[in-house]
């Protein structure tokens, strides 16, 4: 079952009196439990092509529809809405908040979603639970391991079981062997969650926990 | 449920300390300044607040109890036979010359009256008995009177006006707005003492009404008194120390030095407030993306933000008012009250959330325009 489904996204930005087209007529489907590493050269355009799957970024042309809700660009003010029922992101910096223990990052996150009290703090605990950090719960992010952010990072992505999941270059800040562990709980998970997986990279060993891969050059997607 | 906000402001205890620090500062100024100024204006119309009298009978264009002119004092003899009046006595307020024992000279603002104990003045004494006063050259003198000159007993001699008068008795809390120390002296002693200007004549008539009068009759009574007496004022009680305070606010500098230094107090702590919020949002612009790319709206970001602002103007108003009552104590050494009313401290604590809350605004504006994407760059 198809959960993400862009059709001929184009991406325009203007700067001065310049514009430059970053997408060209991108189209991806992606269906639930579904891992697509998203490959391409710096500048290719796939960090937009996912902020624009992620209704973080409006597309200039093109259709997209997230989990059965097709995304209005003109009503920029409706994406927030859909971020949080429908993505999950996992970031290459982690984007942990800083003075917020590991529970309470995803705790926080689920707050946002709209889920509170007793109910976003068990949640929060099964899926911190589920990325092996049971026991470093009450950690600041500043006590915590590259690893071990990255699956901070993972278990807010998974939190509240959001449909999609989109990671931008989750092992890029990784050694070789962290990496390897995040991705292959990151597969493992996205699997049981029955979760899109978005995963965009330079990595060629997010190649062996993908489903498919796809990739962008020159704002196109090769075959 | 989460507070990010309260987290992210304790979690820099430097920041946090110096954004409560300015709006303490703030509130401290705004109570000391002002509950200073309240004590000032309180003792501007302390003897008016005290004296048991409905009407006061005034020289024309009096400016405040303290600047007092004189006229005839036979005109008591008019207002005793207003009706419902049940007693008039004249009231001489005079400034005299004191001098010291160091042989220096100063001011002092005496009441002159023929029976203290009818009008209630002084309220609170300390020593001696105020039905001696008529007795000889006595006077009373007011314990804030040690602040400008010096330690003094019961039984020591001043000379006032150059005539040796025995100090019998010691009242307290009776300040004047100037800080003019003030005594008591029997009616006719404050006449022989200042011959020249007061001989016959008298500075105020205290009018107390019949029991039981009510507005009705307070206002029939002093219509008839002024137009029995065309070329003098009359006032109730009310409006004598209202207009005896309003010339200090609005005659004189000082009420223009209060109203600058609160706006100061408010400038000062406002832009501390904005400036450490303000300087928090941008270290922590790339979480407020964060926040947004995972669904929080613009309201989840200003929630953020006022509730840093309630939390660094609750402590602020906390800590700035323990502050100001730290001062009371030090203030009263010297005889300067500091009055806090509750409202003011309400309207304070509400100036504070408001201004604390705008201040949060800069910040606002700044985070509502961010883009979500940034927490896609390295």
């Amino acid at each position: 079952m198809t959960v993400l489904e862009s059709s001929k996204i184009v991406k325009r930005f203007t700067e001065g009196r310049q514009t430059v087209e970053v997408l060209r007529g991108v189209s991806l489907s992606v269906a639930r439990g579904e891992i697509v590493s998203l490959e391409g050269p710096s500048g290719s355009g796939k960090t937009t092509f996912l902020s624009i799957l992620g209704c973080i970024l409006t597309p200039s042309e093109g259709d997209l529809v997230v989990d059965g809700t097709p995304v209005d660009a003109a009503r920029p003010g409706s994406l927030p809405s859909i971020r949080r029922r429908s993505i999950g992101f996992v970031f290459q910096q982690f984007n942990l908040f800083p003075a917020l223990s590991a529970l309470e990052n995803v705790e926080y996150a689920l707050n946002v979603k709209g889920l509170k009290g007793p109910a976003a703090h068990k949640e929060a605990e099964r899926v911190l639970d589920a990325v092996g950090l049971a026991d470093r719960m009450r950690f600041l992010p500043r006590d915590l391991s590259g690893g071990q952010k990255q699956r901070v990072a993972i278990a807010r992505a998974l939190a509240g079981a959001p449909p999609v999941l989109l990671a931008d270059e989750p092992t890029a800040n990784l050694d070789s062997s962290a990496g390897a562990q995040i991705l292959d709980l990151f597969r493992t998970l996205a699997k049981r969650e029955n979760s899109a997986l978005v995963i965009v990279t330079h990595d060629p060993k997010v190649r062996s926990v993908a489903d498919r891969v796809a990739t962008i050059r020159d704002g196109l997607l090769a075959a | 449920m989460v507070s990010l906000a309260r987290r992210n402001l304790l979690h820099d205890k430097l920041r946090f300390a110096i954004t409560v620090t300015g709006v303490s500062f703030a509130v401290t100024l705004v109570f000391v300044q002002v509950g200073l100024f309240l004590g000032l204006l309180d003792n501007a119309s302390v003897t008016i607040d005290h004296i048991g009298a409905d009407l006061w009978v005034t020289s024309r264009n009096t400016p405040n109890v303290d600047f007092s002119h004189t006229f005839p004092e036979t005109l008591v003899q008019r207002v005793r036979s207003v009706p419902g009046v049940a007693r008039a006595d004249n009231l001489i307020v005079w400034f005299m010359q004191i001098a010291l024992p160091n042989g220096a000279q100063e001011g002092i603002v005496t009441y002159a009256l023929e029976d203290f104990r009818a009008w209630g003045i002084p309220w609170d004494v300390k020593e001696g008995n105020l039905d001696d006063l008529k007795r000889g050259d006595f006077l009373f003198l007011d314990g804030s009177a040690e602040q400008r000159f010096g330690a003094f007993k019961v039984g020591e001699y001043r000379e006032v006006l150059e005539r040796r008068l025995k100090i019998i008795g010691r009242s307290e809390k009776a300040l004047s707005f100037t800080t003019t120390p003030m005594a008591f002296i029997d009616y006719r002693r404050a006449q022989e003492l200042s011959r020249e200007s007061l001989q016959g004549r008298t500075t105020y008539v205290l009018v107390k009404l019949a029991r039981g009068a009510d507005a009705a009759r307070i206002a029939a009574a002093k219509a008839e008194i002024a137009r029995r007496l065309p070329h003098n004022d009359v006032y109730t009680r009310a409006e004598w120390a209202s207009k005896t305070r309003s010339y200090w606010v609005s005659s004189t500098g000082i009420g223009m030095n209060m109203y600058l230094t609160v706006f100061l107090g408010i400038l000062v702590g406002t832009v501390v407030v904005a400036q450490t919020l303000y300087t928090s949002t941008m270290e922590h612009i790339k979480e407020f993306g964060t926040v947004k790319a995972i669904g929080g709206s613009n309201a989840d970001i200003y929630r953020i933000l006022a509730e840093q602002a309630v939390i660094a103007a609750v402590a602020g108003f906390v800590v700035g008012a323990a502050m100001a009552a730290a001062t009371s104590p030090l203030m009263e050494r010297i005889h300067l009250k500091l009055i806090v009313p509750p409202p003011l401290a309400g309207a304070v604590f509400l100036g504070t959330l408001v201004l604390c809350l705008a201040a949060s605004m800069v910040s606002f504006r700044k985070v509502a325009s961010i883009d979500p994407a940034l927490v896609f760059r390295g």
